[in-house]
């Protein structure tokens, strides 16, 4: 007892049963911790793959091959009157146009089927550029150009690099003549690739290589806004009343368990309600951004509620007593007090509630919001998508080239939520206040 | 009762004082929990009135009562009367809101408000429209800072925010604060208790000014405290007033056994 350097014997804390207790307490701190990093290490990894995947597989969205033409823009074909009237220079047949320019470019080919796989080279978009060009500048009439036209989604894969060449020619999307003519357009510099900015301004469309997600981004925007200005003042009114006004008994328990509990409902459930309520009862159109933001606002505002009230519970009670003591009514307490001060909490509920809805398919489904749309939305009430349901839209379609539209949308999905997330960084600093 | 309410001045014999609240056997209840048991004390206009009594003996709910802010308990009941210039506050015709601007409060903790100094001491004029217009509400809220004995230090950063303050500073706003509504009494829940020994001394300094203007009442835990400020004393124990008085004839003469116990330190 007296020898304090006695490592064997000795009582309380000089024993050897509360040396070997240490050790096995420092172990067991050593292991949690040891735990808890690779557990951070494992999600960090399989994150870092789904990325790499994602990204890999996308960023090709982003570059659009195009094929530089001679275009003769023949007054015979365009306006045989020569009248220069609009309504004829809409409707003539550019098609033509650009057949004659392929046909210029490859002028041994012979043969019904053979042209078509020629024609096939260039998108069905090519005409249209064509006529937008004339439309704006007549004066183009009878000159020869050279143009830039969108490549079939066929030659924009194999430029990509994602048609393998040594495959069999029946197993291959691009057959050998098709290679022939793709490889001399090459050599000459006629096959060249820009930033795909249609991607960015085009609705959807069944050919790929015109396929963009301006109308799901549009369709997505008009959502969240319903959603925003219907869940937010509705969200946050509710939580300050069950908190500051509301008396605890019987009833608002059962309100809590049931807001609560709705926060735990699977989010088809809210589709079908918004099925039943806002279509088959009160007749709003389907597919219609309305609709899908009364669906998403009904799913977001159990969890805005409940963040913001935890948000409220956090403003500590010495600043509303202080209010009161004042003479502050109970509202001017909550208003001019607790609620500033709970803001910081309540924006970060409410915008990570609305990445939850910005990214939800399932609801949208019941409501018909994913019907092929080609129209970019001009409002609320017109038949639109958004971009979840877009992905899931691409994802479902057969052509190679939609791949990398469905990883490209995602990229897209994922900078708007990282987006979004910031701002709920940033709005939280901004009003965060210390006492 | 308005015979018992003189009884009561006489048997004081100290002095014809005026009386501002006239509390006449009032018991509250926390739930099932007895908290005050029929408490009957007068408070002297343009006095100390200090409280005093171990933890949990119902000093603190007691002054709560005199303001209503025991209304924002839940389950919390006051029975008894309660009389505010002879007015029952807790009568129909008395609005919570309004008695509260003329019975202030300061808190055990400091508590001002996450502001600029300034607006912390024009929150109260403003809600209540005691200032017409912007040269009024800054003289209301420089005279109250001046009461409080706080302008001095904070002349220069009116507009930075209150919570900066030291411990003492802050209680002062706090002060301040509750004087701007221009109250007539002030209720003081250990207002001292989180703060250090020359703070102490300033916000205590404070309060022997004030009582020229204002009736104050203050609970605290510091027998020396109650010595040095207070005129009047009442020891209260397990929900009752054992004993009240002259605060001198309180700490040298007290009749009570669990007085004389309590201020020598024997218990509580």
């Amino acid at each position: 007892m007296t020898d304090l350097s006695n490592k064997t014997g000795g009582t309380g804390w000089n024993s050897d049963h509360f040396r070997k207790n240490l050790a096995r307490r420092k172990r067991s701190e050593k292991r949690f911790q040891r735990i808890g990093l690779g557990a951070i290490l494992t999600a960090l990894t399989l994150l870092a793959i789904l990325m790499f995947s994602i990204f890999s597989k996308g960023y090709t969205a982003f570059i659009q091959t195009s094929i530089s033409l001679d275009v003769t823009f023949n007054e015979a074909i365009i306006d045989k009157d020569g009248t220069r009237d609009p309504e004829a220079l809409r409707h003539a047949n550019y098609t033509k146009l650009v057949q004659e320019s392929l046909r210029a470019r490859f002028p041994d080919v012979e043969g019904r089927s053979n042209l078509r796989a020629l024609f096939g080279l260039l998108s069905n978009d090519a005409s249209d550029t064509l006529r937008d060009m004339v439309m704006a500048n007549p004066e183009l009439i009878g000159q020869t150009l050279s143009v830039e036209l969108l490549a079939g989604d066929d030659v924009d894969m194999l430029n990509k690099g994602y048609i393998d060449r040594d495959l069999a020619e029946d197993n291959r999307r691009v057959k050998d003549k098709e290679l022939v003519w793709i490889d001399s357009l090459k050599e000459e510099g006629q096959i060249v690739t820009h930033f795909n900015s249609g991607f960015f301004t085009n609705g959807d469309s069944r050919e790929p290589e015109k396929a963009g997600i301006a109308g799901a981004m549009v369709g997505s925007f008009y959502t969240l806004l319903i959603t925003m200005l219907l869940s937010f003042p509705i969200g946050v009114m509710t939580a300050i009343y069950l908190e500051e006004f509301a008396p605890r008994n019987k009833f608002n328990d059962l309100i809590e368990v049931n807001i609560n509990n709705l926060a735990a409902v699977p989010s088809i459930v809210f589709g079908l309600l918004g099925l039943a309520i806002f279509l088959n009862v009160a007749h709003l159109p389907r597919s219609a951004p309305l609709v899908g933001g009364l669906t998403l606002a009904l799913m977001t505002l159990p969890t805005i509620i409940i963040a913001s009230r935890a948000a409220i519970r956090a403003v500590p009670d010495s600043i509303r007593q202080a209010a009161l003591g004042l003479g502050a009514s109970k509202q001017q307490a909550a208003f001019h007090h607790v609620l500033p001060l709970s803001m910081p909490g309540i924006l970060t509920g409410t915008i990570i509630g609305l990445a939850q809805a910005l990214g939800e398919t399932a609801p949208l489904l019941m409501i018909g919001m994913v019907a092929f749309i080609a129209d970019i939305p001009g409002g609320i009430n017109d038949p639109a998508t958004v971009m979840p349901v877009q992905i899931f839209l691409w994802a479902d379609s057969p052509e190679r080239a939609f791949v990398e539209k469905t990883s490209g949308a995602i990229m897209v999905l994922l900078a708007f939520l990282v987006l979004m997330n910031a701002l709920a960084v940033f709005l939280r600093k901004k009003f965060e206040r210390r006492w | 009762m308005q015979m018992q309410a003189e009884t009561n001045l006489m048997s004081d014999a100290d002095m014809a004082e005026e009386i501002v609240i006239e509390t006449q056997d009032v018991n509250v209840f926390y739930g099932d929990n007895h908290a005050l048991r029929g408490v009957s004390l007068d408070i002297p206009k343009h006095q100390v009135m200090a409280l005093i009594g171990p933890s949990g003996c119902g000093k603190s709910t007691y002054l709560r009562c005199l303001n209503r802010m025991n209304d924002t308990v839940e389950g919390c009941r006051v029975v008894g009367k309660i009389l505010l210039d002879g007015i029952d506050i807790y009568g129909p015709q008395v609005d919570e809101v309004l008695l509260r601007a003329r019975v202030g409060m300061v808190f055990q903790k400091p508590n001002p408000f996450p502001k600029s100094i300034y607006d912390n001491v024009a929150y109260g004029p403003r809600i209540h429209g005691l200032a017409a217009n912007k040269d009024e509400l800054d003289e209301i809220v420089l005279s109250s800072l001046e009461k409080a004995g706080l302008l001095k230090e904070v002349q220069d950063r009116l507009h930075s925010s209150g919570t900066g303050l030291s411990g003492g500073q802050q209680q002062r706003l706090c002060i301040a604060r509750a004087l701007a509504v221009r109250p007539e009494i002030i209720l003081m829940d250990e207002p001292c208790s989180a703060l250090d020994p020359i703070a102490t001394a300033k916000v205590e300094e404070l309060i022997d000014e004030l009582k020229e203007n204002y009736t104050i009442i203050i609970v605290t835990h510091s027998m020396q405290q109650a010595a040095r400020v207070s005129q009047r004393t009442a020891f209260f124990h397990l929900g009752e007033i054992v004993e009240t008085g002259p605060t001198e004839q309180i700490f040298t003469s007290p009749i009570d056994e669990r007085t004389q116990g309590y201020i020598t330190g024997r218990f509580g």
